[in-house]
């Protein structure tokens, strides 16, 4: 309402900058000639004040001074001859004037209607942060946590309480550097060592890089029992092709985890896939990213399977839509394998192949791929 | 001298001027612009070692090696052909592999090229656009929306 | 707030159609009430864009993401000057401001015009009206910056991390107000046309205007030089860069008309020529515009790039170029040439002036526009870069900068060409000397450093002469010179601070050029490196987080001849996560006039660093002779000669009551 209000005193003040000159009577009108003879007067005098300085030779001056005076004669000659049309047409000026005054209202809400949001409030952050947290989403949390740690970047609880958000939401890098933050401000501790591996691991697509494998490293040297690091450096054994010492691995963790632990249908469902040999490289990596089985595997499973599914047919759409993405056919083949969907993931991998060609470079690596994971295109 | 003759002595001074003005940027032009190149048209186009180009593509992937000091090398590839590459300095804060880049410099004796400048692409949504067009004729390279 | 803005925008755009077609039939009608329209009209549609303009601010300094633009371009967690400078730090932002300056100099022609005749003043109103509707239609049309989000996003997208920075929130509104200012000569001169006579008072006005744009455009330039030399980490201060070409043609064609402007001021002469001039300063302004929007151009400046804002760019870009060329034509050959003089006089200096900075200009927008033709045309790319520009823009400004110093002291209509050099005879000797001096003892000095060194010298001194001799230095008693000295038009101290601005720019870049020296190599923490007798020790490499980005910081000191650290510069590499962006944050240290500069390469997996030094001498010049020439320019502008305003109007109420019955 406020709004309309505004808006209705700002087009009323604007139609009063054309109404009023309009209305008001006309001045008393100089003509152009009194005009120039104001500047050749000023010229006259700044002329005699630079021969007075002695900027300028007498003879010069002279010499300019009766150019000036030509000026002006020629002036007066010019002024007479053009006085002729003064008062002309008044029903043209009225037409103008009308439709002046009538085009700053209709123009404006015109186009205003057809383009703005009149009913749309501003919405500054601050306002949306001061609401009550129950109402806000976890986005918005998320920011607002954010603004405090922008207001206090040496918070490290702060820090250490978002990054596993972080991790939650994907935004794997910020997960990295808040990790790295919490580190350094509050200490080093194993869940935050694991943390951070997870989050490189999730920002290389889950590739246990050298790096992750360090943080890894460091959080089982902190706590030995930190299943997080255990499953993850077994899970990048696997990644190198050496099954058989990640399954050793996941072997020795469920001989260790307590029974009521969130790892054991994680290590279990690991294990399993490392019982095939061929999908164990992409086990827990790919497909869905690693972080995404973490986060299913507190579900109950059939929230769990579900939410996997989603997220292969969210890759499968994506591929549709922007067939060329050698990387993104790989991954999504793997993932139908790692589901035991081998109908789809032959399905995938032929659609992988029409879109580069049969003959393709990538065509070739599709299949040579697909080989690796036990899988034969039907031709 | 009349005055007319004075006249036409000051328009024939600018035109001669103009005309020299023109003269030296035509053959400017034909001098010292370069030309840009995708690997593969290297193989049509005759380059002269020493003749400088720009050259552009992607950054094949494996192939930067870093070599002693600031010298970097690497290959640029438009998927079809690729073109080693050697460069002195500090490169682009966004050269990446497989990202966009352009090269400027000449090839040596040796069929390595050796660029002293080096443009990467500047933000997620910016391909250079030489490289971008060069790979579109390619069919290699689709524009996508997604973000 | 925001739709408080928004709404202002379209009523701002609603006002500028009344402000183009109401004074122009007034003007054609000589209706008095009409043409009083112009005047209000403008003012109020100055008020509601600025309206405006402070609704995006606020919405950018508030963080609200329910506009699409400040969503795309600033995040929460920006320090508070960078989300108001990310007002304009876009496109759709860029070009509000580009009209909020439009109309504020339509209405400093509103308010301060009242001296003008009225015809004139209509006339002009209603042209600045006209690009005001075209470009308030452009924006409403192509990029409106109050589109709107619901539900609005939680988190922004960030400013470009290039773009957050001190030096690029000052550069675009200096240099909008160089190439905007340049609308008001522009209407000036299709006013005139339309009128189809040229006032006496025509140059007076103009030449106020050209100065003001020419000074912003200088500072605006200057700026954007010193912020691509120490933002993008590679050390050049010139890029010849397609849309750093984009805003220095209308600054050479702008320097023309401040020249040409001052012949028709005191002569009446070269009137025509001043009109098309002033007609080509703002379509090179406008072509600028198009370059760097219609993104025909890639390159660092671009913020985006969109097809249909490029076309409607275009469309008005034929427009106003096509249709004032056009008017030109039609009109010209009624305006009345004004008075002769000799090819060596003042007049004479300033069209040889004219004839090569024209002329550089015409070079300049080859080798920018002609790989577009060659494209457009044949499919061959090509870049013109450096080497292009150093063969033809050089040699035409070597003449020109030799014979700058001549001009001032040659005299109107008919000058001695003797008696000038004779008295630059001093000058001509240091710049002599200095040119010996440097080829003689300074290593490594080539012949181009020498003659360049020479040159500046030259111009340096030649402006400085210019003041003594009229002050009459050697000619009167020192009381007397003292006296004339602080009596000098306020004009004379500002072409002489221009030129000696100019000796100074050329000065660093020569010195920059000729003596600078580069280092590439990598370095571990505790290495030395010694650089032109500075010796620079590596500290090491430290991470730290900013607001909304982290970095590594790579931490030198500078050692001194003790062996113990005077100095510490430190240059870093910022990652922006949000973006996923690095950018390279140079380290600079000024020595004197002169700078250490260095850029921080990629750590190699040992741990060292690539690490790029140059030491730039007298660098600073290059950015503080622009200082000097905007100094000039404002010196100028307090010349009494240009306010004009004040002497007709004391004498009308000196000479009034004489009239009164």
């Amino acid at each position: 309402m406020l709004f309309w209000v505004i808006a209705a005193i700002l087009t009323l003040g604007a139609s009063l900058a054309v109404l009023l000159p309009l209305a008001a009577g006309a001045k008393g009108a100089s003509s152009s000639g009194d005009h120039d003879l104001e500047v050749y007067r000023d010229q006259l005098s700044e002329l005699d004040r630079d021969a007075g300085r002695g900027l300028i030779q007498p003879a010069e001056a002279a010499e300019a001074r009766a150019e000036i005076a030509r000026r002006i004669l020629r002036l007066d000659n010019a002024d007479t001859a053009g006085q002729a049309s003064a008062g002309q047409a008044s029903v043209t000026v009225r037409l103008v004037a009308t439709v002046a005054v009538l085009a700053v209202p209709l123009v404006s809400w015109g186009v205003y209607s057809q383009i703005g949001s009149p009913d749309l409030p501003a919405q500054p952050l601050s306002a949306r942060l001061a609401k009550n947290p129950a109402d806000s989403s976890v986005d918005e949390l998320v920011a607002r946590a954010e603004a405090h740690l922008a207001a206090n970047p040496s918070d490290g609880r702060g820090w250490d309480v978002l990054a596993p958000v972080y991790l939650r939401m994907q935004r794997f890098s910020d997960a990295v550097a808040a990790y790295r933050n919490a580190i350094r401000l509050d200490g080093d501790s194993a869940v935050r060592q694991a943390g951070l591996g997870e989050a490189i691991a999730g920002a290389a697509g889950g590739i246990v890089s050298a790096d992750a494998q360090d943080a890894f490293e460091a959080a089982l040297k902190l706590d030995p029992a930190n299943a997080k690091a255990s499953f993850y450096l077994a899970v990048a054994l696997a990644q190198e092709g050496r099954n058989k010492e990640a399954a050793t691995a996941w072997q020795a963790m469920l001989g260790t985890l307590p029974q009521d632990s969130p790892w054991r249908s994680a290590v279990e469902q690991a294990l399993a896939k490392s019982a095939s040999p061929e999908v164990a490289s992409g086990a827990a990596a790919k497909g869905p990213d690693a972080s995404d089985v973490d986060a299913a595997s507190s579900l109950s499973p059939q929230d769990r399977e579900a939410m996997i599914n989603t997220m292969v047919a969210g890759l499968d759409e994506k591929l549709r839509q922007n067939p060329r993405d050698p990387e993104g056919w790989m991954r999504l083949v793997r993932s139908y394998v790692v589901l035991g969907k081998a109908d789809q993931a032959r399905e995938a991998l032929a659609r992988a192949i029409a879109v580069f060609g049969a003959g393709s470079d990538e065509a070739k690596k599709f299949t040579a791929f697909a080989a690796s994971l036990g899988l034969t295109a039907t031709e | 001298m009349t005055r007319k003759q004075k006249r036409l002595s000051v328009i024939a001074g600018g035109l001669t001027f103009l005309g020299a003005a023109t003269g030296l940027t035509f053959y400017a032009l034909g001098q010292k612009a370069s030309y840009f190149y995708m690997p593969a048209d290297l193989t049509t186009a005759s380059v002269q070692p020493g003749q400088r180009i720009r050259l552009g593509g992607l950054v094949e992937k494996g192939t930067i090696q870093r070599g002693q000091g600031a010298t970097v090398g690497f290959s640029v590839t438009d998927t079809h052909k690729s073109v080693k590459v050697t460069y002195t300095g500090i490169l682009p804060d966004l050269f990446r592999e497989e990202q966009g880049v352009i090269t400027e410099g000449s090839f040596g004796p040796d069929g390595v090229f050796v660029a002293d400048s080096v443009l990467a692409k500047h933000d997620e949504r910016y391909m250079p656009k030489e490289v971008a067009d060069g790979l579109k004729a390619k069919g290699v390279w689709q524009e996508s929306k997604s973000e | 707030m925001v739709e408080t803005g928004h709404f202002a925008l379209v009523l701002a755009f609603a006002l500028s159609l009344v402000q183009t077609i109401v004074p122009l039939f007034g003007a054609r009608l000589n209706n008095q009430r009409l043409m009083a329209v112009g005047g209000p009209v403008a003012v109020t549609g100055f008020a509601l864009t600025a309206l405006s303009f402070v609704a995006l601010a606020s919405a950018y300094a508030n963080s609200d993401f329910s506009v699409a633009s400040v969503w795309e371009n600033s995040h929460s967690l920006q320090p508070m000057i960078y989300k108001i400078t990310g007002t304009w730090g876009n496109h759709e932002g860029s070009m509000l401001l580009w009209v909020l300056i439009l109309t504020f100099f339509g209405a400093l022609v509103a308010a301060f015009g009242s001296n003008l005749p009225a015809t004139l003043r209509a006339n002009v109103l209603a042209v600045q009206g006209a690009i005001g509707a075209a470009f308030f239609l452009f924006i409403l049309a192509t990029s409106n910056p109050f589109i709107r989000l619901n539900p609005a996003p939680i988190e922004g997208r960030d400013l470009n991390p290039v773009l957050q920075d001190l030096g690029l929130a000052i550069h675009p509104p200096l240099l909008y107000l160089g190439y905007v200012g340049f609308s008001i000569c522009f209407s000036f001169s299709v006013a005139a046309l339309i009128e189809g006579r040229i006032d006496a008072s025509w140059a007076r006005w103009v030449r106020p205007w050209t100065l003001v744009a020419w000074m912003f455009l200088t500072g605006g330039i200057a700026m954007g030089s010193y912020w691509a030399y120490y933002e993008l980490g590679w050390g050049g201060f010139w890029f010849w860069d397609p849309v750093e070409n984009a805003s220095f043609m209308p600054w050479l064609a702008g320097t023309a008309l401040l020249h040409s402007a001052i012949v028709m001021e005191k002569r009446s002469a070269l009137k025509i020529w001043t009109l098309l001039l002033a007609i080509l300063t703002f379509s090179l302004s406008l072509l600028g515009t198009f370059l760097v929007r219609s993104g025909v151009l890639t390159s660092v400046h671009a913020f985006a790039t969109d097809p249909a804002r490029g076309v409607f760019i275009l469309c008005i870009l034929t427009l106003f170029i096509g249709g004032s060329l056009a008017l030109f034509a039609l009109r010209a050959s009624r305006l009345t040439a004004g008075g002769l003089f000799h090819p060596i006089s003042r007049e004479g200096a300033l069209v040889l002036n004219n004839l090569f900075l024209t002329t550089a200009t015409a070079t300049v927008l080859v080798g920018t526009l002609y790989p577009l033709a060659l494209e457009a045309l044949t499919g061959d790319k090509i870049s013109v870069g450096a080497p292009f520009f150093d063969l033809t823009f050089g040699p035409l400004m070597l003449p020109l900068l030799v014979l700058v110093p001549f001009g001032p002291l040659l005299a109107w209509k008919r000058g001695d060409i003797i008696a000038a050099s004779q008295r630059l005879m001093a000058a001509f000797a240091t710049a002599l000397a200095a040119m010996l001096v440097t080829g003689l003892f300074i290593d490594g000095a080539s012949v181009f450093a020498a003659l360049g060194i020479g040159l500046a010298v030259w111009l340096v001194a030649g402006a400085l002469t210019d003041l003594a001799v009229k002050s009459g230095v050697g000619s009167v008693a020192p009381a007397v010179m003292f006296r004339r000295f602080a009596g000098l038009p306020r004009s004379v101290f500002g072409t002489a601070l221009a030129h000696l601005g100019l000796g100074l720019t050329l000065l660093g870049i020569v010195a920059t050029l000729s003596f600078g020296t580069e280092k590439i190599l990598t370095m571990r923490a505790g290495e030395t490196v010694e650089l032109s007798g500075h010796t620079l020790r590596f500290v090491g490499l430290y991470p730290a987080q900013g607001p909304n980005y982290s970095e590594d910081r790579g931490r030198f000191e500078l050692i001194g001849i003790s062996g113990s650290p005077v100095g510490e510069i430190s240059s870093a590499k910022r990652f922006y996560p949000v973006r996923q962006t690095t950018t390279t944050e140079s380290g600079i240290k000024t020595l004197g006039l002169s700078q250490l500069y260095i850029s921080l390469g990629d750590e190699a997996k040992d741990g060292s660093v690539v690490v790029r030094l140059w030491w730039k001498p007298l660098v600073t010049l290059i950015w503080g002779g622009g200082l000097v020439m905007m100094a000039g320019a404002a010196m100028s502008l307090m010349d009494r000669r240009l306010r004009v305003g004040a002497p007709s109007r004391r004498r009308k109420q000196a000479e009034a009551p004489a009239v009164l019955p």
